[in-house]
């Protein structure tokens, strides 16, 4: 969480905002964000904590796990017309990757605003696809496995 | 419901706490903007 923090600006840079949840009260929140998230990041977590009393809102997204009672850790990209672009679901001692997060943020970006398609591996400045009946049986021509990497 | 990319996510409002404060956020007041919501299991733990 302190991860996704670190690197905030760039998120915002992006014109995205980053919401936190779990089913903690916002006074839990407040004293975990002021005992001890401010010591690893200075300032604490810039973004939103948010509450989600009994699970609720974990629940329509899948994510909520009743047999503990907590929202296993599950991640929701959604874009500026509130349309679900990318999830990811880990387990709970997995941590997750935030470079990644910001690549998918880009992705998906490049996407909504050229409407080509990002290969595998792609980060910005690297080769998209514009999908059409020309490309068709051809990607070979245009693309191999080692520029994922 | 089922989620699933490509469909809207589930809307939602509920309070938070931000920059010192407790307040009332909805998914709807992100209207216009991309944003990455993140669950996780709690409070005070580990990762």
């Amino acid at each position: 969480m302190t991860a996704v923090a670190a690197k905030y600006d760039e998120i915002k840079s992006l014109g995205a905002e980053v919401l936190a949840i779990s089913v903690d009260s916002p006074y839990t929140h407040k004293v975990w964000q002021e005992g001890e998230l401010s010591k690893i990041i200075a300032g604490g977590l810039p973004y939103p904590m948010l509450s989600d009393p009994g699970g609720r809102i974990g629940e329509q997204y899948g994510v909520y796990a009743e047999e503990d009672g907590v929202d296993i850790r599950g991640r929701f990209l959604i874009d500026p017309d509130g349309v679900l672009q990318a999830m990811e679901v880990l387990a709970p001692a997995v941590g997750r990757n935030v470079a990644e997060m910001i690549r998918q943020i880009r992705a998906c970006q490049h996407v909504r605003q050229t409407g080509e398609a990002t290969p595998a591996g792609w980060e910005p400045g690297k080769k998209s696809l514009k999908p059409g009946a020309e490309l068709v049986g051809k990607v070979c021509e245009i693309w191999s496995p080692d520029m994922a990497f | 419901m089922t989620v699933r990319v490509g469909k809207p996510a589930p809307t939602f409002e509920t309070k938070g706490y931000h920059q010192g404060a407790i307040k009332t956020i909805k998914l709807a007041d992100y209207q216009g903007q991309w944003v990455m919501l993140y669950f996780y299991p709690g409070d005070f733990t580990f990762v």
